[in-house]
């Protein structure tokens, strides 16, 4: 009861903490921007780990945090293993072609509205396959390894991309069109002056959902037949060895390495798309 | 939620008279199948109603851990695997096994004749299809006591995939073996068209790496309640009466396991197959856990080779207090 009272008193004080930094002087400083979240974070961490000490929470229910860093730490070369195998290979790989493919087709879709009746249904029917139904097919097809682990990513990929850069390449208006037309712009160069760069917003848009839906995909795949080596199958060998530090451990793999591709994806969308007006900073 | 739940209907238990049955929710460890059938047929042939007890079975499946439905209160006592149950003792969830039906084990790996696989010395160098889960550790001790690694194709090594609960691994030539169950995917494979000649298999009981399976575990609190051990010495008395009938009557008993099905994914032929093979493995036991079984098993784990399920002999995993009682 004791460490549950001091969970609560935990949780006051970082709240007093952060009230008082975003309401004080220095509320608007690139620190104390980063420190606001970073404080709500360490708080709720605090919370757990009391409350499930306090509350004597079993552990194979919900471990506290600190024996989840305890595995995450004493097995960090397995680790690396699972997400080398999970992330660098079935994730990325399925990542680049599903969304390029995406792109392709949007491009080709743009040029004919032919086929823009006919691919875009299909794409859908894609997005709309349920990953448990397709996961062991494609094991079937493309074998134990990381390559069925990419296709399942690319299914998932694919129609989110397809919508996103789809959108984005009609996102101009008839006037800048027209004036396109009156410099005698081919098709190629208006695409690549004009309607690229108006649907950077729209693809990037599309790249940062399709990160963690690539994760998502690779993780949940290896559950359907994998090499002794990933993190879904950390996840699910782990589960039926009660072993709950590193089920939670390889979440926390998994959680890091799609925030860090979300971060990077934002980061290099900042960069192209300064011009847009969600990315002016308004001072 | 299902805690709620239960809380609610203890908190009901309470407030009924004495005289009502006890209530008792048994969590299976995999699908309504024949691999479960004592426990069906009591419940059909009212011999938990004799008992006086209000039995609630909950099938499993691929994604449902026995082990953490008992953890979360959700179930009163589980079917599960010796290896899962000590892991999960060590992992400090304390399992005790009360009663153990199934007296051989009836797991095995079948391996195609014409890859030129006679002996189990053979799988060296081989892609060999696993189940993880918690049921890998006797293929681990196997392998360990072969002399052979896991790390890869090579000499002296084999290569080995986590395969799903199905033979595709098999049929599409991924793989030169895969693990079965002698009531299961050995008759899906068989189902498929390959003929028993075309195979070879090695039943772990065979190899002296078997490992106990389908066994009832309660948590160890709970056997320092009186009314808890009657209850449980009564629900392994009536189940044990289950499963003998069921072994007598292995047709009807695989009816009554359809009648249960609500998916409705059993077929009639396959689980009177499955009833017939099931009886194989649940003969020889009247409910009491051998202790000598344990020991193999106990000895075939700490024998995992470099990842060992369990650390160290493990203490008080089994008790025959119950199934004592059960048996008088």
């Amino acid at each position: 009861m004791m460490l549950v009272l001091a969970a609560v008193a935990l949780w006051a004080a970082g709240l007093a903490l952060n009230l008082r930094l975003a309401n004080g002087p220095a509320r608007d400083h690139a620190t104390t921007r980063l420190l606001v979240p970073l404080i709500f974070g360490a708080t709720l961490i605090g919370i757990w780990e009391l409350c499930v000490r306090g509350l004597g929470v079993p552990r194979v229910i919900l471990p506290p945090p600190s024996q989840i860093a305890q595995t995450f730490a004493a097995n960090l070369p397995l680790l690396w293993g699972d997400f080398t195998q999970t992330i660098l290979k079935g994730a990325l790989a399925g990542y680049v072609i599903g969304c390029s493919a995406a792109f392709v087709t949007a491009l080709i879709i743009d040029r004919s509205p032919f086929l823009r009746a006919g691919l875009m249904p299909l794409g859908n029917f894609m997005a709309a396959l349920p990953i448990v139904g397709t996961a062991p097919i494609l094991v079937m097809w493309f074998g134990f390894g990381w390559q069925s682990k990419a296709a399942v990513v690319v299914l998932m990929v694919f129609f989110p991309m397809l919508v996103n850069c789809v959108a984005g390449l009609s996102d101009t208006t008839a006037m800048q069109r027209d004036l396109m037309r009156t410099y005698a712009a081919s098709w190629g160069q208006t695409l690549l002056k004009l309607r690229l760069p108006a649907a950077l917003p729209f693809i990037f848009n599309g790249l940062k959902i399709c990160t963690t839906l690539a994760l998502i995909g690779a993780i949940v795949a290896e559950f359907f037949g994998s090499p002794t080596l990933g993190l879904g199958f950390r996840i699910s060998t782990s589960i039926g060895q009660l072993d709950l530090g590193m089920v939670w451990a390889a979440i926390l793999v998994a959680a890091i390495a799609g925030t860090l591709t979300y971060g990077l994806a934002a980061l290099v969308e900042k960069r192209m798309t300064f011009w847009h007006p969600s990315q002016r900073g308004g001072r | 939620m299902k805690q709620t739940w239960i809380a609610a209907t203890a908190a009901l238990g309470l407030a009924s008279p004495a005289l009502a049955a006890d209530d008792v929710t048994l969590q299976l460890k995999w699908v309504t199948q024949a691999q479960f059938a004592g426990y069906y047929v009591a419940l059909e042939q009212g011999f938990y109603e004799e008992a006086d007890l209000n039995v609630t079975i909950l099938p499993g499946g691929p994604d449902i851990a026995p082990t953490q439905v008992i953890a979360g209160g959700g179930a009163d006592v589980i079917v599960e695997w010796m290896p899962a149950a000590l892991a999960a003792r060590e992992n400090g969830l304390p399992l005790v096994n009360i009663a153990q039906p199934f007296k051989s084990s009836g797991m095995m790996l079948t391996c195609w004749k014409d890859v030129g696989i006679e002996s189990p010395e053979d799988l060296d160098n081989r892609t060999l299809g696993v189940w993880f889960f918690g049921n890998e550790y006797p293929f681990l001790s196997w392998m360990s006591a072969l002399g052979i690694a896991t790390d890869g194709k090579a000499e002296g090594s084999v290569e080995v995939l986590k395969q799903g609960f199905n033979v595709d691994p098999l049929l599409q030539r991924q793989a030169d073996c895969i693990s079965t169950m002698t009531y299961n995917e050995f008759g899906q494979v068989l189902d498929a068209g390959v003929t028993e000649d075309e195979l070879i298999t090695f039943k772990y009981q065979d190899q002296g790496v078997a490992t106990m399976e389908d066994g009832l575990y309660v948590l160890e609190e709970n056997l320092s309640d009186e009314a808890f051990v009657d209850k449980m010495a009564r629900f392994v008395d009536a189940s044990m009466q289950g499963w003998k009938w069921a072994e007598e009557n292995p047709e009807e008993a695989a009816m009554i396991v359809l009648d249960y099905d609500e998916t409705g994914a059993q077929t009639e032929a396959h689980q009177i197959r499955m009833m017939g093979e099931v009886a194989k493995l649940t003969a020889g036991s009247n409910g009491a856990l051998d202790p000598a079984d344990y020991e193999r098993t106990v000895e075939t784990l700490l024998a995992g080779g470099s990842d060992p399920v369990i650390t160290k002999q493990p203490e008080g995993a089994w008790t025959h207090v119950i199934s004592d009682k059960a048996l008088d």
